[in-house]
């Protein structure tokens, strides 16, 4: 090297961390923040814990998820039937939402006219909108009638496979009724996901299944369901949550039965759902039940935790321009 | 040197291309079809709904893949299928948010007026008619409840969605997954949590400012997810230049990304107050819902516009429950133009996002 002073600055350290104390204060408030939903998931679970903790402690958490009766007199409380009838009625909220949604998502995408596509987003939106009470509301009012008249004429034609056979007189307050309910409130959801991942799938791909003589049937089926199809399932599961976590409108429309299970009958009026169970026994619960509503708060916490954790992780993996 | 793109073939993309006679054959197969349908249901009187799935689905299945089979020869039936599925399940959903929009308007708009608008329902009984009494203090509730939770979560979800942008720490996809999945958070558990931390431990009773607590949990995820996905619209150079010219990274943020991610951040906010503006779980468990109008958030009791339907549809008379419809149409009404701002706000960014798309 020539001893003659190099016309290039002289070499400084990269910073690469804050170093005033406004950016350090800056950085670190927002980091905190953002660790912050983390903290508050935590608290969630502790301090429900703490107060569950005694009727997980009598029953045996074992009994009490598992088991049947919910009683005050012997203050023995389980809440099987209950998450059974979550299940039952989630279930059949996404087997209706699915296809809906996944229809709408590729109308938007991939048959919609610009114009149309706004349009049809706004709906979208619109019924994305609408709170959970409205349509609990709606349902007790206006839809339950007609849902007892569709699940009558699914028992009269359907009636001798088991799912739709009904003993009961009335069709009204059926976990059919709330599964229709709860699809409402799940379309826009899974629509909205599936639509993202739709648009995202690679314009080449498509042309390419065209150009090799595809119809859009063919296309839609070995192409654009196959990239998309973990993108479609975190927006499933993302549904299921919801619908394990919806409360006033599974209230208003079914009948809460606490002592048995509705395995599958699911056009007998009598179902369950742990949100709803405690929104209705909140009200005059004695200290002991109390502690059992609070315990049923935390079965229902973990369960939507664990499935709306695995679901945004498939979303986001199958979603990588999002994690920039 | 001639800089223009060279110009569209006009033989690109053969199959977008439509004739007249498909045209013509599309029409008639879908009339065609709507025609026997309305023939069966309006003249023949069969039930709306059989002939909905036995006549009109099938006839349509068979017209729409017989012209498909016409203008590409087999592969148009599944195509037909597939578009006639599509429209079915679209329509269906279309009805069922028809029908929830009209039972709306319709029966809220018969108790709607604008006494209903501004008085309270002090002395007024569920089966009193409704001429008497209103949802004024349960608006005043609502705005009170969320504006204070507004308060405490606009900049916690401004903050987080800060972390996630402008960090590079490593945790941001965790915290993403954690978000992603507290907005399926059921309502009620976020309300059994303030309940079990408060009102158990005797440390307050009902009061305003829990139901406000109890909505943060639930508006957390929405703001901070929005507030995340403007600031990513922000070019980097303008973060770079600014930061190139010496400003620190917390000046760089306030007086240049924040300011040109303003209408993006509007938007996250309003969206989380549309959010919660009707949850009615967490309420119920931490705010007694009272007859007056009460002003106090630290004391007694508050209605809110979701508890106030939530009692007055629990009470099961008819005059009740049409209280609770005007209710739910004021609520609607409320979330409907939360969500028209927030359109209108975030709309010019979205139209130069928008990619032209074929």
């Amino acid at each position: 090297m020539a001893e003659t002073s190099s016309p290039a600055p002289v070499r400084r350290a990269l910073r690469v961390k804050p170093a005033t104390r406004e950016d350090k204060i800056f950085f670190g408030v927002s980091t905190a923040a953002g660790y912050s939903s983390l903290v508050l998931i935590i608290l969630i679970l502790i301090f429900l814990g703490i107060q569950a903790w005694p009727t997980f402690a009598q029953q045996g958490i074992l009994e009490f998820v598992f088991g049947t009766g919910w009683s005050n007199a012997e203050e023995q409380y389980s809440i099987g039937p209950m998450l059974w009838g979550s299940l039952l009625v989630a279930t059949i909220g996404v087997i209706l939402a699915v296809p809906m949604a996944i229809s709408i998502a590729y109308f938007i995408e991939f048959m919609a006219t610009p114009r149309i596509r706004r349009i049809a987003t706004l709906f979208i939106d619109l019924l994305a909108a609408i709170p959970s009470i409205i349509l609990g509301l709606w349902g007790l009012e206006v839809f339950s009638y007609v849902g007892a008249e569709w699940g009558q004429m699914l028992n009269a034609s359907l009636g001798f496979i088991p799912v739709f056979s009904n003993v009961a007189e009335s069709f009204l307050r059926t976990p059919f009724i709330a599964g229709v309910v709860i699809a409402v409130m799940i379309v826009p959801i899974i629509s909205s996901v599936t639509r993202e991942i739709f648009s995202q799938v690679d314009d080449d791909l498509i042309k390419a299944s065209i150009a090799l003589g595809g119809n859009s049937e063919s296309t839609f089926r070995r192409v654009i369901l196959p990239v998309s199809a973990s993108g479609i399932t975190g927006g499933v599961l993302l549904g299921l949550g919801r619908a394990l976590g919806e409360t006033v409108a599974i209230f208003f429309v079914l009948n809460l039965v606490f002592d048995s299970y509705n395995w599958f009958n699911i056009l007998e009026p009598g179902g369950g759902a742990i949100a709803s169970l405690i929104l209705g026994q909140f009200g005059e619960a004695t200290a002991s039940e109390v502690s059992a509503l609070l315990a049923a708060g935390v079965i229902l916490f973990l369960m939507t935790l664990v499935i709306n954790s695995i679901a945004a992780f498939i979303v986001s993996r199958a979603q990588p321009w999002n994690n920039r | 040197m001639n800089l223009e793109p060279a110009a569209r073939p006009e033989t690109a993309e053969p199959w977008a291309r439509t004739t007249a006679r498909a045209r013509v054959l599309q029409i008639a197969g879908s009339i065609l079809p709507i025609a026997i349908s309305l023939f069966a249901w309006l003249i023949a009187g069969v039930n709306p709904i059989v002939v909905v799935l036995l006549v009109l689905l099938p006839t349509l299945l068979i017209s729409i893949g017989t012209v498909g089979f016409i203008l590409k020869g087999k592969r148009g039936i599944p195509d037909a299928a597939l578009i006639v599925m599509t429209f079915f399940l679209g329509a269906f959903v279309m009805v069922l948010l028809v029908s929830v929009v009209w039972s709306l308007l319709e029966a809220g708009f018969r108790a709607l007026s604008p006494q209903f608008i501004y008085q309270n329902n002090t002395y007024v009984t569920p089966t009193d008619g409704l001429e008497f009494g209103g949802v004024g203090h349960a608006i005043i509730g609502t705005l009170l409840v969320v504006g204070l939770s507004t308060l405490i979560t606009v900049p916690l979800g401004l903050a987080t969605g800060v972390y996630l942008t402008e960090t590079r720490s490593n945790g941001r996809g965790f915290v993403r997954v954690i978000l992603q999945a507290m907005a399926g958070l059921p309502s009620v558990v976020a309300g059994l949590f303030i309940y079990s931390v408060f009102i158990v431990t005797g440390i307050s009773q009902y009061a305003g400012w829990l139901g406000a607590l109890a909505l943060v949990p639930l508006m957390l995820p929405t703001i901070s997810r929005v507030t995340e996905e403007s600031l990513k619209l922000v070019p980097q150079e303008l973060r770079n230049g600014a930061l190139g010219l010496g400003a620190s990274s917390w000046k760089a943020f306030f007086q240049v990304t924040m300011p040109a991610a303003k209408s993006g951040i509007v938007t996250a906010i309003l969206l989380g107050v549309a959010r919660v503006v009707g949850e009615t779980a967490p309420l119920l468990l931490t705010v007694f819902p009272i007859a007056g109008t009460n002003l106090n958030l630290l004391s007694g009791g508050m209605a809110t516009l979701p508890t106030y339907i939530y009692r007055f549809v629990a009470l099961g008379f008819d005059t009740s429950v049409a209280r609770a419809w005007g209710a739910a149409l004021v609520l609607m009404i409320l979330v409907g133009i939360l969500f028209g701002l927030a359109r209108y706000i975030s709309r010019p960014k979205s139209l130069k996002k928008k990619k032209v798309k074929r």
